[in-house]
């Protein structure tokens, strides 16, 4: 089982950045046969969020988000394009996580907007977050301006879907980048070898 | 004091009471600080620590000066830190200062080292706030050797090299305090602390038990593993917070503006939802021991509870009342907290404890010597 964790940050009900997260993870099903899949939209734990940013920890709402997509094999980023960049829901979201919470994770970075001309966002604004985070981020972003919901044929958004979960896919069925998360205590770095060992 | 200990922690703020707008001058909260302690003494309880800070709002630059203040003038009550900077004091300075206390208190004192949560603190004191936890270790090895060897040569990466070295004064009865160690998210720190044998506190105050659950877990396997006892009878010191009235609803009711307000977690989760996620009590006396008692279900009998009860801007009248209503249920919680504790589960070290224990020590260690003659 390939558990694959769509996060979409859009707040306006119904989102478009929802209904793109639905997409993509059919995509995701179709094209990745043990996949199992589940979308969480940040909207509905804006306020849960804000808490954590005061408290440093998530509370029993969100924590069930955190653990979903920190425990996933692969996420699926939608957000907005706001002001040339994501919102800031979805930024606090992940500044709420532990540092190395998305390290190695696949990710697929998806966003919408009201006209094409945010379309690089995708590239000046998420790539780099998720570079710091040390994500392993397909090559292709979607991209999804209202124009887009009534295209077709080559370079229509559904081809584009396609392709970058195919991408996803392929890292999937790879050795993906190698590292992950550290879920336990270091028992071999230096710093914890150096508290058992007074000088003499 | 057999058996549990109670006691307050102060991080030592100085807050706006939001209810009046009023900021205590420093000198008050100074002068309201040694109330809180002589408070503390005469309601019974058994630890009354100061925090340490080097900055604003917070008054509390120098523990030691304030803590053999208030050596002077109580009788009983256990003088001690939450937390004593390791990492930005010189240990040899930690050293002398705690050495100084412990000799004018008669040993009625012990410390926890932390280090800090205040970037700037590091560069203001001439160190690398990334090197904290490398700073910790050396530090603390350095102090335990100047407390425990006579003359101390010693080198390290941090500090200038000492070559024949002796503290002065030497520790009480050539015995150190009790040294506990204060971490909320460094797993190195409950290592040290499991290696030495000390003990190890969770300050239990923000985030949820389960985190702290974790730590506290793998500081007992360590103390076990270092073979100090088996893993509950390791030395563990919980936080908590309270506000009390004699029924919840005015516990709320007074509670909720220094709480909507408070520096930490003001102004995000509402204080029903902060209550129900952390040890936070808001409510009646009845209440606070039904909740307190549930901390050794999760993290296993344990030596020290310690409160934070002045923070946020509440009022000295407040505070002082506060304590009253603490020492009232305190009967209580020592009896509910003794009828569940194993017999092997012991105290903290204190002053006495250490001396019998270094006397037997040093009495096995003169056998050990003179068999060796014997079989020479």
């Amino acid at each position: 089982m390939t558990k694959v964790v769509a996060l979409t940050s859009g707040l306006s009900e119904p989102s478009s950045s929802t209904m793109l997260g639905e997409q993509v993870l059919a995509a995701v099903r179709a094209q990745i046969p043990d996949a199992e899949t589940e979308i969480h939209s940040l909207r509905a734990y804006a306020h849960d969020v804000t808490d954590a940013m005061l408290t440093g920890f998530p509370n029993g709402n969100l924590r069930p988000v955190v653990d979903a997509v920190t425990g996933a094999d692969a996420l699926v980023v939608v957000t907005p394009i706001f002001k040339a960049s994501y919102p800031g829901l979805f930024k606090s979201f992940l500044d709420g996580l532990e540092p190395d919470a998305l390290t190695g994770k696949p990710v697929l970075l998806a966003a919408t907007g009201g006209t094409a001309r945010h379309s690089l966002a995708i590239d000046f604004a998420l790539r780099p977050l998720f570079a710091y985070l040390q994500a392993l981020v397909v090559p292709t972003g979607i991209f999804a301006s209202p124009h887009d919901w009534g295209s077709e044929g080559k370079g229509a958004l559904t081809s584009r879907i396609d392709r970058a979960v195919g991408e996803l896919a392929s890292i999937l069925g790879g050795g993906g980048s190698g590292r992950g998360p550290s879920d336990d205590f270091d028992l071999f770095s230096d710093t914890f070898l150096a508290a058992s060992r007074p000088p003499q | 004091m057999a058996g549990m200990e109670f006691g307050i922690f102060t991080v030592g703020d100085v807050t706006e009471d939001p209810t009046t707008g009023i900021t205590p001058t420093e000198h008050e909260r100074i002068k309201a600080t040694v109330a809180i302690a002589r408070k503390a003494e005469e309601v019974g309880l058994d630890v009354f620590s100061t925090g340490e800070h080097h900055n604003p709002p917070f008054h509390p630059s120098s523990p030691t000066t304030l803590l053999a203040h208030i050596g002077a003038l109580t009788e009983r009550i256990k003088l001690s830190t939450s937390t004593t900077l390791i990492t930005t004091n010189d240990p040899v300075k930690i050293a002398e200062d705690y050495s100084n206390l412990q000799h004018l208190v008669d040993g009625r004192m012990d410390l926890m080292l932390g280090r800090g949560n205040t970037a700037p603190v590091y560069p203001w004191f001439g160190y690398d706030g990334r090197k904290a936890v490398e700073l910790t270790v050396e530090h603390y090895h350095l102090l335990r050797k100047l407390w425990d060897e006579e003359v101390v040569n010693w080198s390290g990466e941090f500090r200038s090299p000492l070559q024949g070295f002796t503290l002065a004064p030497r520790p009480l009865d050539g015995v150190a305090p009790f040294v506990w160690h204060g971490s909320i998210r460094t797993p190195e720190v409950a290592e040290l602390a499991a290696f030495y044998g000390d003990g190890y506190f969770a300050n239990n105050i923000f985030w949820p038990k389960e985190h702290y659950i974790r730590l506290i877990n793998f500081y007992r396997q360590r103390y076990a593993h270092y073979g100090h006892g088996d893993p509950h009878q390791a030395i563990v010191g919980l936080g908590g917070q309270f506000y009390l009235a004699r029924n919840s609803q005015d516990a709320v009711k007074e509670f909720r503006p220094y709480f909507d307000n408070a520096p930490v977690y003001g102004h995000g989760p509402s204080l029903e939802d902060f209550t129900e996620q952390t040890p936070l009590t808001v409510g009646s006396p009845q209440e606070f021991v039904e909740k307190t008692l549930t901390f050794a279900d999760y993290f296993g009998d344990y030596q020290r509870q310690l409160f934070l009860v002045d923070h946020a801007g509440l009022p000295l009248k407040t505070v002082l009342n506060q304590l009253d209503l603490l020492g009232e249920v305190l009967p209580t919680l020592r009896a509910e907290f003794a009828a569940r504790r194993p017999a092997d589960v012991p105290d903290t070290p204190d002053h006495a404890s250490r001396v019998a224990a270094k006397m037997v020590a040093d009495a096995k260690a003169a056998e050990d010597t003179s068999t060796e003659e014997v079989h020479a």
